[in-house]
């Protein structure tokens, strides 16, 4: 019997040998995936091209999800062409250009739906041409006309004409979706001729010219979104298309996307502007900050967009890799609610002022972002018209305590229900810690509370809430948006959010400044920048920096205040 | 046969639970349907409301949803603005990659590293094993997954990074959604490998708290099945000992196995959540993950469906290879 089991063994083993063997013959096949460039394999190397055949099953120049075919051989479409793939929590939740508010959303329709009117890179306050060669404002600002380049095309090949323009805003103004609020105010657009597109309001809106360069106001090709369904209202059916079509002049086009993978954009080999290099883009969905860091420096992404602060450090040294930090615009702020259940006490300013004067400014932003940020004098941030030359914040304990004494309060509690987040690199929690610490020392205590920040937001529509904080990203580069949403004035979030009493002088300065241009109109901002920071209801903590990290031969990369990140600026060095 | 009949019935039970738990939650999903800075644009909110049938009573949005499920309709996901169907179909054949990956490591290893423990048992191979066990099912999957991805792939670079596909490298043409299957399917071996390595990973985080259990389980059981009577008369009649444990001792002791086997489908979907998140792996437990972060009630009614059915179908399936493994047993 002994050598029945010993036969069997040795069968048994043979059985393994010719296993292993036949695994690694297998294996010897496959190769170890790193090196190979299979052809057959659909892997675009580093410096090799695709052929982005941008073409669409029935709809002349829209794109199709897999109508892009990438090649995986170099090729000689320009010695360092390579496919760009870019690291991104990606917060989209439609493509459709008319109904997208986010992040994300601004970078997608920079690189696929052009403006009327752009950003300068390097200058915030100074509007360059795209679409539009001229545009004027008339003198009270209630009238804006625009005339288009005549060379401007579709991805499809068609002019971009006025009547594309006059589509794609009544679309937005009438889906009712969250960007609407751009158009609010119009009372007609005109198109006199193919080229021209006059606009006209009710009353004056300075910063109607300024919100023409935010992402939301892109062109669509209006024909073919109508023939997939766009329409100016309720009855409008073409969100779906738009998740796998595009139908833009901009640099890139729709190649496909997948909800919570990727977002793949190819070029436009039919673009009349100055092409990209790069036949396509890749924002690759990737959470969490420490796995964009190692991605970029393992070579699997070209930039890695949210790099927290802490990680700059281990970049450093990084071969073939650059960081730099940068300003945003971006800021995070405390906010109060006199007016909010339990937040009583909060109607006297001096309590306001003297919760302003407790918090350790300098602290906060060391403990938030290690530094990384600066200051911010009011709601209207850094760097924006009429935010020169007001007071930064400044900690004041003693002050602080004497006002507390004036206005004859002492033991004061307070809710401050706040959303657990972390965003621009600040950790809600860390940084509400630090404010509940300040403002004990002038006897103020704060009763933490997290919470989702749909739940947040459901409680500070609702009954507001005494202290809270949250965040704020610009969706165009005029401030008249801050004063929309901070200020004590009508129609203000946070007018009813705060349950304050509205500002009759704020009021009043926001309707001037919208009918004044030039040097009068950011006199009239830096004065309502000066109102809301004597209201007491919005106390901005933290501006925060920007890391830009990138592959060293990407060039272009930098942020932009009205589109975040302009795909179609971006080459290689 | 009388599972089977009252599935449709724990099914409404599990559609009724998450529709009502869901809305029991203090938050609006409009805030995210249309931002917090929208929230007191009575316009916007009306559109937003009525556009996703939120502008009606919960029992009446409760009717509607059930006669659309009656007719297959799950509905539309407020977040990814397509049917949860298709969602939830192109995100399935990740998730079930992931955790047949995971059963395997689970499954395998476990059943080895049991074995191997059991034939030495008291020796330093025996600690050995029942100390990897003991790790395995205690380590959090998130944090293990971190610390894997950060020494495996950041480091050490001998692993692929997050992801079900290498960088710049497109998926096979698609026969069943499991890359590594289509990939072979499609005869492009190289991809095949590669699309295994990125799964190598994740299915080991995922996997090894399964083979913990496993192992012990198989441990125990063996044990009691060497010192049982049978054992000792087959060893009397002189049968080899691979044959003694391979048709007597492993076959009993694998019963239990198959249960618990059957039954973990349903704990790595669940462990998935994390799994999928740490990996960037983009299945059902990122999605559900991300549906209840919105408060998209379909997308968060569809994951709870399809995980129910998956529950149901796992644990019959386990008693349908119960009886194929025990002849002891028979369903009437």
């Amino acid at each position: 019997m002994g050598g029945s089991q010993n036969r069997r063994t040795g069968h048994g083993r043979r059985r393994w040998i010719a296993a292993g063997a036949a695994l690694a013959l297998v294996a010897a096949s496959c190769g170890d995936g790193e090196n190979d460039a299979d052809p057959t394999s659909g892997v675009t190397q580093p410096g090799g091209d695709t052929t982005p055949e941008a073409t669409t099953g029935g709809t002349p120049g829209a794109t199709t999800p897999g109508a892009t075919t990438p090649a995986t051989e170099g090729g000689d479409d320009g010695g360092d062409a390579r496919d760009l793939i870019i690291a991104r929590d990606m917060d989209l939740t439609t493509l459709d250009p008319q109904r997208v508010y986010c992040d994300t959303c601004q970078i997608y329709m920079t690189a696929i739906y052009e403006t009327l009117i752009g950003v300068d890179p390097g200058d915030i306050t100074k509007l360059v041409p795209r679409l539009a060669e001229t545009y004027e404002a008339n003198a009270d600002n209630t009238e804006f006309t625009f005339t288009l380049k005549p060379d401007a095309t579709f991805a499809d090949g068609s002019p971009v004409t006025s009547a594309d323009v006059k589509f794609s805003w009544e679309r937005l103004a009438g889906l009712e979706g969250s960007a609407s609020y751009l158009m609010s105010g119009f009372s007609a657009i005109e198109t006199p001729d193919e080229q021209t597109v006059k606009v006209t309001f009710d009353a004056p809106n300075s910063a109607f010219m300024n919100i023409v360069s935010a992402p939301y106001m892109g062109i669509v090709n209006a024909k073919m979104a109508e023939a997939n369904g766009a329409t100016a209202d309720a009855d409008d059916s073409a969100e779906q298309w738009f998740l796998e079509n595009s139908a833009g002049s901009g640099p890139f086009m729709l190649d496909s996307y997948a909800e919570g993978d990727q977002l793949v954009l190819a070029r436009n080999d039919q673009y009349w502007g100055d092409p990209t290099p790069f036949p396509s883009v890749t924002l690759k969905q990737v959470k969490d900050a420490t796995t964009q860091l190692q991605q970029l420096q393992q070579g699997d992404v070209d930039i890695a967009m949210q790099i927290s602060f802490d990680s700059v450090g281990q970049l450093e040294g990084t071969e073939g890799v650059t960081t730099e930090l940068v300003d945003s615009f971006n800021y995070v702020y405390l906010a109060l609610g006199p007016g909010a259940a339990g937040g009583e006490d909060l109607s006297e300013p001096l309590v306001r002022e003297a919760i302003k004067k407790a918090l350790d400014y300098e602290g906060i932003l060391d403990t938030t972002v290690a530094g990384n940020g600066k200051l911010q004098a009011s709601p209207i941030p850094n760097g924006f018209e009429g935010s020169e030359g007001l007071p930064l914040p400044e900690q004041d304990v003693d002050g602080a305590k004497a006002l507390l004494e004036q206005a004859g309060v002492d033991g004061l509690s307070l809710n401050a229900t706040y959303p657990t987040i972390n965003v621009y690199g600040v950790d809600f929690d860390t940084m509400m810690a630090k404010v509940q610490q300040d403002l004990s020392e002038i006897g103020v205590e704060l009763e933490l509370e997290p919470v989702e920040i749909a739940q947040w937001a459901e409680l500070v529509e609702s009954d507001g809430i005494p202290v809270t904080a949250v965040y704020f990203a610009p969706d165009h580069i005029d401030a008249s948006q801050y004063v929309q949403y901070f200020g004590l004035i009508e129609g203000s979030s946070w007018l009813g959010r705060s349950g304050a009493e509205p500002n009759p002088e704020e009021q009043q300065l926001f309707a001037d400044v919208l009918a004044a241009s030039g040097k009068e109109k950011t006199d009239l901002y830096n004065q309502l920048g000066q109102a809301m920071i004597d209201d007491l209801i919005i106390l901005p903590l933290v501006n925060p920096g920007l890391v830009l990290a990138s592959a060293s031969d990407i060039t272009g990369v930098r942020y932009s205040a009205c589109c975040n990140l302009e795909l179609g600026g971006l080459g290689i060095g | 046969m009388r599972r089977l009949a009252i599935t449709p019935l724990l099914l409404l039970g599990i559609v009724t639970i998450a529709f009502i738990v869901a809305r029991l939650i203090p938050a609006d999903p409009v805030a995210a349907l249309v931002g917090e800075r929208q929230l007191n644009n009575d316009a916007v909110v009306a559109a937003a409301k009525a556009r996703w049938g939120l502008d009606g009573g919960i029992p009446e949005q409760y009717f509607t949803y059930l006669g659309n499920l009656v007719t297959g309709d799950l509905g539309t996901s407020f977040r990814t603005k397509q049917s949860v169907a298709s969602d939830l179909w192109e995100r399935l054949p990740a998730t079930a990659e992931l955790a047949l990956g995971a059963m395997v490591v689970g499954g395998a290893g476990g059943i080895a590293l049991g074995i191997t423990a059991a034939r030495h048992q008291n020796r330093p191979v025996d600690h050995v094993s029942r100390l990897v066990a003991l790790v395995g099912s205690s380590l959090p999957v998130f944090w293990l997954g971190l610390i894997m991805l950060y020494v495996l792939y950041a480091r050490l670079g001998w692993f692929p990074g997050p992801g079900r596909l290498p960088s710049r490298t497109d998926a096979p043409p698609h026969l069943t959604g499991l890359y590594t299957i289509d990939a072979l399917a499609d005869g492009d071996f190289g991809l095949a490998w590669r699309c295994l390595r990125q799964l190598m990973l994740p299915a080991f985080v995922l996997g090894w708290s399964l083979m913990g259990i496993v192992s012990r389980l198989v441990r125990a059981a063996m044990l009691d099945e060497l010192h049982a009577d049978y054992v000792r008369t087959a060893r009397a009649k002189g049968l080899g000992e691979g044959v003694v444990m391979r048709s007597h001792v492993l076959r009993n002791a694998l019963t239990p196995v198959i249960t618990i086997m059957g039954l973990s489908l349903g704990v790595l979907l669940t462990s998935a959540v994390l799994t999928e998140t740490v990996f960037s792996w983009n299945g059902i437990g990122s999605y559900a993950v991300e549906a209840t972060k919105r408060l998209d009630y379909p997308a968060i009614n569809g994951v709870c469906i399809i995980g129910g059915v998956i529950f149901l179908l796992s644990s019959l399936f386990a008693d349908v290879l119960y009886a194929a493994v025990d002849p002891k047993i028979r369903y009437t």
